[in-house]
């Protein structure tokens, strides 16, 4: 057998200690949007479906949602090929759970086995902005949102990707009356959801190159997941 | 006396005053503000009657688009005109100056100035600023030695050519001319074609976006400036109505003031 | 087959049998979510030294615009007096510039004897509290009895410098109650464990014990303490940009911690407004 050169022994002057290429970049960002809102009874999480990178558009078809349960959807944009990673990883984490317990996977149970996974890539993270929408036990609706290393919160409306932070504040102000003093909030019902995602996604088309095309909603009831396209701006 | 008519003027062209402050911010974490670009899909070819400019009409600041209908085709001359792509201001001061300087021209040869001057007036700046003014432009015009296009780079560098792109959807562009283009096409059939190559980089180019504007000028002198030729992104409309009651937004605080009006205002007289 | 050896052919990824290759992707698979099964293996990355280049990466990112933002926490402060142990924060997380969240939960319930605050990266806290809350958790069916303060604090800071130089932050005290009374620890991401009196931690946290300090006394009483925090972490919102939201307020006694009250801070900065005329 070969003896193992010691390159570090050997020739001290090819040694330079954490050499790395100082224009490592490992991740990318394939833009797209998400918005979730959640009521009494319901969960929609919708998502636009232009899969691109620079200024080149890679798909105007590419769904951003991923339904994990009959009760819960993932939304994922960022880094595509991370969303892929983790999507894949969190099926398989599913299954055996299914293996494990005899019974599917609670939208909580997923949205803490999601914060957990993430977690474990602290040192070199998922580039992805997940939002999490499902039912819970009284099947009320729920949102979880992340961060990329996995810190989770609980919420009932959110926007994330690359028109998150367009999208965030019209959400603050239409389902969270935040900044409006009326005399009565009224809850905000399934239609009106569904019309102010769609609102939003018209909005982001506009004035977020990375958004548009077309906006896939699904919304997440009791009796199964609807699933509504809406086309966009297509430049 | 003699101050005055002698009066010192300002230095003409660029103050670079700022240029070590801003460095040191720079690398102090401070980040520069986003100059607004034009991402851009513009195009020029020849026809058997002149010219055709065409444009896109998306201005973009990063990944925000922050004029949804600009316009990118730029007077110089009545026989000439030119697209610009780059740095917004770049190209609109650029064109300007070189517009003034035809100008002047036309003022002390009392004739159409050949487009070949523009081009040389336009290199020749772009040249000397190194490519630090960001502008990339595609020149159309119509003199007496006939119809030409020349696409000017950045760093001064020019071409002349029957067809050409520049900008960010300019490959969209030109895969469109290289597959159709013909010498001497009718009017009809060169519009057609440039909308197509706009429309390629509107769709095809997320730098690129909203509506096609074009340009023709004819050897026979007329021009046909065709803002917004098509629209070819409709906004979407919203399903729900926006509008707030009276009284949302909560009032923390009047204050009035009592103003003694003293004086009586005469209106100006007008017409 | 021997010269396979010795060229190293057989280590090739094609001449491995396709039993190999279901068994390494289940390795995989295993592997990159290694942490649920024991929650302190995480993902070793492709490079070394993190702390230093993951910085490098995010420097790169800034140019291309692909950065990564975490969600950070901001004012937190503890303090002891004769009624036990007061808690107060703020509930805003900011991602960079954007703030990500105004409902933040900032103080985690690791049983209903012990409380940690959380500053620094939220999802570091997060997922280390709830590691010690299963430590703790442990601790009590090991031994019949509950965790001490200072045993808990220990932990954590065993985690911490497991970690440290990996990047990690995180600066938390933890607040509880045990057979030595009230006890008030601050643990951060270097390691660092240190018992006290008056906590304050975070970005706002020069805001809070200018607040803090001018009235903490020993023998305050429950309102009047309760009063002081709340009032503390209120003027950190007012002049630090990444705190704001929620003031929440907890205090810890013999019988556990109870949580006093959760008030917007502009309902605060309105009141306090008025009381000032």
């Amino acid at each position: 057998m070969f003896q193992q050169m010691n390159i570090q022994q050997n020739f001290p002057e090819y040694n330079i200690p954490g050499k790395q290429h100082h224009d490592f970049s490992p991740y990318e960002s394939n833009g797209g949007s998400i918005v979730a809102i959640a009521g009494k009874g319901y969960a929609i999480i919708a998502a636009d479906t232009r899969l691109s990178s620079g200024y080149s558009i890679h798909t105007r078809k590419q769904k951003k949602t991923f339904k994990l349960t009959d009760t819960t959807v993932l939304g994922s944009t960022g880094c595509w090929c991370d969303t892929l990673s983790l999507t894949s990883l969190l099926a398989y984490r599913m299954q055996s759970y299914v293996h494990t317990h005899q019974k599917t996977m609670s939208t909580n149970a997923i949205a803490q086995l999601i914060s957990v996974m993430m977690y474990n890539k602290r040192f070199f993270p998922y580039y992805v902005s997940n939002v999490l929408a499902g039912l819970d036990e009284e099947g009320n609706g729920v949102v979880y949102s992340y961060d990329p290393i996995g810190h989770c919160e609980k919420t009932t409306y959110r926007a994330g990707g690359t028109a998150g932070a367009l999208l965030q504040p019209v959400l603050d102000n239409q389902i969270g009356y935040k900044n409006q003093n009326l005399a009565e909030k009224p809850e905000i019902t399934k239609e009106k959801a569904i019309s102010i995602a769609t609102d939003t996604f018209i909005s982001a088309s506009e004035r977020d190159i990375y958004t548009g095309d077309s906006v896939v909603i699904c919304i997440i009831t009791k009796d199964g997941i609807e699933e509504k396209t809406v086309q966009l701006r297509k430049d | 006396m003699q101050a005055e008519l002698a009066r010192e003027l300002p230095p003409a062209g660029f103050n670079f005053e700022n240029c070590k402050r801003n460095e040191a911010l720079i690398n102090g974490g401070f980040l520069a503000p986003k100059t607004v670009k034009t991402g851009t899909t513009i195009a020029g070819i020849i026809f058997k009657d002149g010219v055709i400019l065409g444009a896109d009409t998306r201005a973009t600041e990063g990944p925000i688009v922050s004029d949804k209908n600009c316009s990118k085709i730029h007077y110089l001359a009545p026989n000439m005109y030119c697209c610009g792509a780059g740095t917004a201001a770049d190209t609109e001061m650029t064109t300007d100056l070189v517009s003034s300087q035809l100008a002047l021209h036309r003022l002390n040869t009392g004739r159409e100035v050949p487009v070949v001057c523009a081009t040389t007036l336009l290199k020749q700046k772009l040249f000397r600023y190194q490519g630090n003014i960001s502008a990339a432009l595609v020149l159309g015009g119509v003199d007496l030695t006939g119809p030409t296009i020349y696409s000017i780079a950045p760093h001064g560098s020019v071409d002349k050519l029957p067809y050409t792109s520049m900008g960010s959807g300019s490959l969209a562009a030109m895969s469109v001319f290289e597959s159709r283009y013909k010498p001497d096409m009718t009017e009809e059939e060169a519009k057609k074609l440039v909308r197509d190559a706009i429309a390629g980089g509107v769709f095809n180019d997320l730098g690129s976006g909203s509506n096609i504007d074009l340009c023709v000028i004819r050897k026979n002198k007329t021009v046909d400036y065709l803002r917004n030729y098509e629209i070819a992104n409709r906004k979407g409309e919203r399903t729900l109505d926006y509008s707030f009651l009276k009284g949302t937004t909560i009032v923390t605080g009047t204050k009035t003031f009592n103003l003694d009006i003293t004086e009586t205002v005469i209106p100006m007289e007008v017409a | 087959m021997a010269l396979q050896e010795i060229c190293g052919l057989s280590d090739a990824p094609y001449m491995k049998s396709r039993t190999h290759f279901l068994k390494s992707t289940e390795e995989e698979m295993k592997n990159s979510t290694s942490n649920i099964e024991n929650c302190y293996s995480l993902s070793a990355p492709p490079f070394e030294n993190p702390m230093q280049n993951l910085n490098a990466i995010q420097q790169h990112g800034e140019k291309s615009g692909i950065k990564i933002d975490f969600d950070h926490g901001t004012t937190t402060l503890g303090f002891k007096y004769q009624g036990g142990v007061l808690l107060a924060v703020d509930s805003r997380a900011t991602g960079g510039q954007f703030i990500g969240s105004q409902s933040m939960k900032k103080i985690v319930e690791i049983n209903d004897y012990m409380l940690g605050t959380l500053a620094g990266g939220a999802a570091d806290c997060v997922y280390w509290d709830r590691v010690l809350t299963q430590e703790c958790r442990l601790h009590e069916l090991r031994n019949k009895e509950r965790i001490s303060v200072a045993a808990a604090s220990k932990i954590m800071a065993n985690i911490a410098h497991e970690f440290k130089g990996m990047g990690l932050s995180m600066g938390m005290m933890l607040a509880g109650y045990d057979k030595r009374g009230p006890g008030l620890y601050y643990v951060d991401n270097d390691a660092q464990r240190t018992p006290g009196n008056v906590f304050s931690v975070g970005s706002g946290s020069i805001y809070a014990f200018g607040v803090l300090d001018s009235g903490y006394r020993w023998d305050l009483t429950d309102e009047e303490a309760q009063e002081l925090g709340r009032r503390a972490i209120y003027h950190a919102t007012f002049r630090d940009a990444y705190s704001g939201g929620i003031v929440r307020v907890y205090q810890v006694t013999k019988d556990g911690w109870i949580n006093i009250s959760n008030t917007d801070c502009m309902e605060l900065h309105y009141k306090y407004a008025e009381e000032k005329k």
